[in-house]
């Protein structure tokens, strides 16, 4: 008797959540400001993690400091040739970089020290390195960097302070982009010995040391290996870095926990109301359904199709808030509250990738299980003898 | 055609309605079932209508045991022969009066043109055209009789069930339904009325009143 599709019950839905309207709309606008919050913190976080695990990508497997009373200090840069005997080890290098504060300008520019001939981990330095030779006493520096000196009158060159307090001028060589997998926006680049002179290091000292290991699996051991030969030495493996920051975006801070509390708890009020049953109107135009020859299946069906609807509305919209919210609008408020408790991210822009699995998840929790609850309990009733129901 | 053989029907908390009720109604018949508040009547018309069923005895209904039929071929035997005019009409309030009428329709995903045609027949039947797109709750209670007749006469029912179906209604309205049966009648439906009201008692269409007393036909 039925062919194809029933429009007229999809109708009949339709007429029976608007003439419902106030609750359902209150129940689509919670359910979507649930969707939409939990949403905005799974896409946040994901977002994060992502940038930093692009971050991290251009990180040395092992990164070693020395330490005098508990604290990070510079290393002797001849230990390299120590490391580079360890088996595994493919790659040591001696780095020099660190902040400079230009004063005038209120402004910390990042210096990094290179050498000719040296690869280094970081991809795009190796880049911008390919491209361009470096003399003693001239510079590499960003547009942003090369735009604050400008406004200071240093069009050429630069007469940097040094640690000590004596003057250095560096030839500005030429510019690059500010806007670079760095993530670096005032970087300058320049040879190493010319940024020890401007850092001041005693002559054989450098910031740190790079190490880079051959095969991935065995950083850990290398690792090891380097705290045993070097006992003073503070050994940083890029996987600790990794944890520590994937512990700290998490579900460890109390935020998150209070949010998913929070909207559980509110979600689940709504299922209770819906599944603890129905309102006596509602009974009575179940019974007259059934009276006048709907079948349960048919009656089901229409409560299948309201439960979508407003499951399915109410999924949609709040993924779309939480989709402007985050990517559009950069998450105001809610990424101050993540930048806190992660401050070494401070200046990071969210990169968008389609988050399958936050979707899914949310998807799954707000649809098929709000139908279910709409039609339980219109099944219970639905199956007692219509007679009874509409007494 | 309807046929109850020896019904007994209880309700939950041991309450009997009805205790050893025999009956056969023929095709065409238009019978009225008098009897105090609490007799059984109702119970009588919802066995018929299939809305529930005999705790022991059968309802045969055109050689067809209506209880043993599962629910869904109870409703679909119910779509397909009954039109239940309930005691409180038991229209749907907020829905218009096109939308009741139409009710019954619905899981039948008939073509429009169809469902328009039906309609319009009803409404023109039952004098409630003017009332087409009004809410159910905001007509006068004659009104809603009609569109809950209309309702149940939209499948082209053989059987029509009318519980109670004056008891809302001043005379005048009261003599206009009657006039609506007799039509009904001359379309050999086969008619049940459940009712208190005398005006039913001796009106010349009415074929047979049976008296129903504590559960059982005297
Ligand atoms: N679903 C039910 N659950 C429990 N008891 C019921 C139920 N339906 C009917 N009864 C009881 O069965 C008896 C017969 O009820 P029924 O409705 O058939 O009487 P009636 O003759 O139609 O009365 P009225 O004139 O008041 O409509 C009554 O005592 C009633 O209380
Ligand atoms: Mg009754």
């Amino acid at each position: 008797m039925t062919k194809g599709f029933n429009f007229y019950l999809l109708e009949y839905t339709f007429k029976h959540i608007i003439r419902n309207g106030f609750k359902n709309l209150f129940l689509t606008v919670v359910m979507t400001l649930l969707v939409a919050l939990l949403a905005s913190t799974f896409f946040l976080s994901n977002a994060l993690k992502l940038e930093y695990t692009k971050k991290i990508q251009n990180t040395p497997d092992i990164i070693i400091t020395d330490t005098k009373a508990m604290r990070e200090t510079l290393i002797d840069e001849n230990l390299v040739s120590d490391l580079l005997s360890i088996n595994g080890v493919s790659l040591a290098l001696p780095r020099v970089y660190g902040a400079y504060y230009f004063s005038k300008a209120d402004t910390i520019f990042k210096v990094i020290g290179v050498d000719e001939f040296e690869t280094y981990p970081d991809k795009s330095l190796n880049a911008l390195l390919l491209k361009n030779t470096l003399d003693e006493n001239s510079m590499l520096v960003s547009k942003s960097v090369a735009k604050i000196l400008k406004e200071n009158y240093y069009d050429s060159y630069f007469n940097f302070v040094n640690a000590d307090g004596t003057l250095k001028k560096v030839i500005i060589d030429k510019t690059f982009e500010s806007k670079n997998s760095f993530r670096e926006e005032y970087l300058i680049v320049m040879p190493k010995c010319t940024a020890k002179e401007i850092f001041s290091y005693p002559s054989s000292m450098v910031t740190d040391i790079a190490v880079m290991v051959a095969n991935g699996e065995e950083i850990g051991f290398i690792a090891k290996k380097i705290e045993t030969l070097l006992p003073n030495a503070k050994v940083n493996i890029k996987e600790d870095l990794l944890v520590e920051y994937e512990n700290r975006i998490n579900f460890k801070s109390g935020f998150f926990l209070t949010i998913f509390i929070i909207s559980f708890f509110t979600y689940f009020v709504i299922i209770y109301d819906k599944i603890s049953g129905l309102s006596s109107e509602e009974k009575r135009e179940v019974g007259i359904l059934k009276a006048i020859g709907w079948r349960v299946s048919d009656i089901l069906n229409a409560k299948l199709y309201e439960g979508l609807i407003i499951s399915l509305s109410a999924y949609v919209i709040g993924i779309i808030i939480a989709f402007i919210y985050v990517y559009i609008l950069g998450a105001p408020l809610l990424k101050s509250i993540f930048l806190n408790a992660i401050s070494l991210l401070d200046d990071c822009e969210l990169l968008f990738r389609v988050d399958y699995e936050t979707l899914a998840l949310l998807f799954f929790l707000s649809v098929p299980l709000y139908i279910a609850a709409t039609i339980i309990p219109s099944w219970s009733v639905a199956t007692h003898e219509a007679d009874e129901v509409m007494r | 055609m309807i046929e109850l053989q020896s019904v007994r029907k209880e309700y939950k908390g041991g309450i009997v309605a009805l205790d050893g009720v025999d009956l056969k109604l023929l095709e065409g018949e238009l019978v009225v079932l008098r009897g105090v508040s609490g007799s059984g009547k109702s119970s009588i018309l919802s066995l018929i209508a299939g809305l529930s069923k005999p705790t022991t005895g059968e309802v045969i209904v055109d050689k067809k045991r209506i209880s043993k039929l599962a629910d869904h071929f109870s409703t679909l035997y119910r779509r397909e022969n009954i039109g239940f005019i309930f005691q409180k009409y038991n229209l749907i309030p907020t829905l218009s009066v096109q939308e009741n009428i139409l009710l019954p329709l619905v899981p039948q995903n008939l073509p429009k043109k169809e469902l328009e045609s039906r309609l319009q027949r009803e409404l023109i039947n039952f004098n409630i055209e003017s009332k087409r797109d009004v809410m159910v709750r905001n007509l006068s209670g004659g009104e809603q009789q009609r569109c809950a007749i209309a309702r149940a006469n939209i499948n082209n029912p053989k059987i029509i069930l009318a519980d109670e179906p004056t008891a809302n209604l001043d005379e005048k309205l009261s003599l206009e339904f009657i006039k609506l049966i007799k039509e009904m009648k001359s379309q050999s439906r086969t008619i049940v009325i459940a009712t208190h009201d005398p005006l039913f008692f001796d009106l010349a269409c009415v074929d047979r009143v049976i008296t129903v007393k504590n559960g059982k036909l005297l």
